[in-house]
């Protein structure tokens, strides 16, 4: 980062009663990037937000806004603006008056207003709208004027709260590349918060995964998804076969690892003989082959197993493999001449020593 | 089977709706058309005579009296749904926005249990020249004589009603304040509103209808009422909801008092009217458009 962060969170915990909810969260955010907020259900995202917004006073720790201590302040004075996760827009208001709420208070000349408001609808695709009461939009044209009342006052930060939940999942795509598009020509910071692993895929920078209250780890999308860092993230980015066993020699740059149908090989060090770890092996990152073919071959990194089940997915074909240790996933993008595996066929799933990822906790 | 279950729906709605709807056609609905035919008939000593005659209207309208009683029954109403308004507005906004439960709320609600008449007498006790008030001034020598002002006029009169309409008017403004979601507050926060600008600019048009309707139905039940203002209004705190009683009760001038009802309906309606178009006309409303 060679611009200085807009974001700064320094030891931000939040308790309600004696629940805690966020626990110290330390996060830097760059100028004009996206950065999500990622987790399950009730792990925190709302909450760090509205506090970065204003609207929740963390109990410890301090939130800097362009190197400013905001951490008192309240949210009306805060250079952030929040597109809710209902919306929110005034029914009482038309479009164009509900764009301009912002712009109003700040006492703008009527002239200023209506060029910026134009420009705004225009940006999103809503120039026809202005006088369309709130009640006469639809889910997406609600959500855009949501996204032009907030980017209309030039915030430093956008704050989105899982702004596509409500919209079915045709628009939702068409809203993200929108939403990417949009962030293009402002160059807004966008913090955007969802617990849609393909959202935050999509849409990120840096995702900021979090579990609990706490931040399990922060990357961007790909190196979340190659280099998970726990068996929490490895889980919930992405699809991934899980195969745990106990550490039982190191040499080098190699660990042994038993998953209890043989060794495994993996490209790491400085794990302990004799702990319990996790291997995560990607469903792509696997080599499908019939037993018989290739039987005493190799001596690491395979397991054999009956194909249970063959899953078409589109442009993928996803085959689950019983095994006497786990169900292992493989995935191939759809052959053009037909595939040649089917249910019932013994094959053996192998992988190579860098694909696998070890974990320890 | 489609048009069946459409069929069903109908009837079961018919159904739900067809209680409340014979209770009002046999207690409201008939009984105020036959006031409305015997607003038209004629009175001699106690009897009633059939009659098309609209004597009982031209009588109440061409009396000064009339029209002073009814000012001062709409003045009553006026300033009562005033004060209550004001008064429950910010506990309104207190127990909608601050507190979880509902605690308060109940708590203002429960002292509706108490009799109406209970509260009249109590006011009484306090407002009188032996009363909690004149003793404790006497007492503090802030005054040497017992106010009579206090007791028997406008003033007992619209006190007494706004503690009587009170809980009402907070219940009414309490449902419309409910319909103003946090989340709309925090969304004209966050775009730089302060308090004040919060309130004039999302609340108080988000829940206007509730207002006014509140503002209205504690209007029309203090200025119809006739109780308060004859216990506690004295000489000048003579009404036409006063009036009317009388003609049913004292005088037997059944049409006499009809017709004055149905005069003083006709100057409610009016008054909403007028009340809605100077609102309107104040730009007060809500569903305008602020630019061109
Ligand atoms: N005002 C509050 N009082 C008490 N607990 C709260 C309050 N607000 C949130 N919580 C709790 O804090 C935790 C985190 O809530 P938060 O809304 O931040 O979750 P989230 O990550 O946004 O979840 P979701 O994906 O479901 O929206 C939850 O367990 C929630 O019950
Ligand atoms: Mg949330």
């Amino acid at each position: 980062m060679t611009t200085p962060p807009i974001v700064e969170l320094y030891g931000v915990t939040k308790s309600f009663g004696a629940f805690t909810v966020l626990n110290d969260i330390d996060l830097k955010i760059a100028d004009g990037e996206i950065l999500t907020l990622l987790g399950p259900s009730g792990c925190g995202k709302t909450t760090l937000m509205r506090i970065v917004a204003g609207f929740e006073q963390s109990t410890h720790g301090r939130v800097l806004l362009r190197g400013v201590d905001v951490s008192n302040q309240p949210p009306e004075r805060r250079p952030v603006n929040m597109v809710f996760q209902r919306y929110a827009l005034f029914p009482h208001l038309d479009v164009f008056d509900n764009v301009a709420f912002g712009l109003r208070l700040k006492k703008k000349s009527k002239s200023e207003i209506k060029k910026t408001v134009t420009h705004m609808l225009e940006l999103v695709q809503l120039g026809e709208y202005a006088n369309r009461w709130i009640t006469e939009l639809s889910g997406g044209q609600a959500q855009r004027v949501a996204l032009a009342r907030a980017l209309v006052n030039e915030p430093s930060v956008l704050l989105l709260d899982e702004p596509l939940a409500a919209l079915d999942l045709k628009i939702r795509h068409h809203m993200l590349a929108e939403l990417k598009r949009i962030h293009v020509e402002t160059g807004t910071t966008f913090i955007y918060v969802t617990h849609d692993q393909d959202e935050a895929t999509i849409l990120s920078d840096r995702i900021v995964l979090m579990n609990k209250g706490a931040i399990e780890q922060i990357g961007t999308p790909e190196e979340m998804y190659a280099r998970p860092q726990s068996l929490f993230c490895a889980k919930f980015l992405g699809e991934t076969n899980i195969l745990s066993g106990s550490v039982i020699s190191a040499e080098g740059d190699t660990t042994y690892v038993d998953i209890g149908a043989g060794a495994a090989k993996v490209a790491m060090n400085g794990v302990p003989v004799g702990s319990q770890v996790s291997l995560a092996v990607r469903p792509e990152a696997i080599r499908l082959d019939k037993v018989r073919e290739v039987a005493g071959k190799e001596n690491f990194n395979f397991v054999d197993g009956v194909i249970q089940d063959v899953v078409f997915m589109g442009s993928r074909v996803v085959y689950n493999i019983r095994t006497p240790i786990n169900l292992i996933k493989y995935q191939e993008t759809r052959p053009v001449h037909g595939i040649s595996l089917e249910r019932g066929d013994e094959v053996r799933a192998s992988w190579a020593a860098d694909a696998a990822v070890l974990l320890t906790h | 089977m489609a048009a069946d279950a459409v069929d069903r729906k109908k009837i079961v709605g018919a159904a739900l709706a067809a209680p409340t709807f014979l209770f009002l056609l046999v207690f409201f609905l008939i009984p105020t058309g036959l006031l409305f035919v015997y607003s038209f008939w004629l009175a001699k000593s106690f009897a009633l005579i059939p009659a098309l005659s609209l004597d009982n209207y031209t009588r109440a309208l061409s009396s000064w009296g009339f029209y002073a009683l009814t000012l001062s029954g709409l003045k009553n109403g006026f300033w009562t749904a005033a004060f209550s308004v004001v008064l429950s507005f910010p506990a309104a906004y207190y127990i909608v926005y601050r507190t979880r439960g509902n605690l308060l709320f109940y708590i203002i609600l429960v002292s509706w249990f108490s009799s109406y008449l209970v509260r009249i007498y109590a006011w009484r006790v306090i407002l009188g020249s032996n009363g909690l008030i004149n003793t404790t001034l006497i007492q503090l020598g802030l005054i040497s004589q017992p106010l009579e002002i206090l007791l028997f006029s406008p003033f007992a009169t619209i006190l007494t009603l706004v503690h009587i309409m009170l809980p009402f008017t907070l219940l009414l403004l309490v449902s419309s304040l409910r319909d103003v979601k946090a989340e709309y507050i925090e969304a004209a926060k966050d775009l730089g509103a302060s308090q004040f600008e919060v309130f004039r600019k999302v609340i108080l048009p988000m829940s206007y209808k509730g207002l006014v309707g509140a503002f209205m139905f504690t209007f029309v039940l203090a200025a119809g009422d006739y109780v308060t203002p004859q216990f506690l209004g004295g000489r000048d705190g003579m009404t036409t909801g006063i009036m009317i009683s009388n003609q049913f009760r004292s005088s037997g001038n059944w049409p006499f008092g009809a017709a004055m009802a149905f005069l003083l309906l006709a100057t409610f309606l009016v008054v909403y009217f007028l009340f809605v178009q100077l609102l309107n006309l104040l730009k007060l409303a809500p569903g305008r458009r602020f630019h061109d």
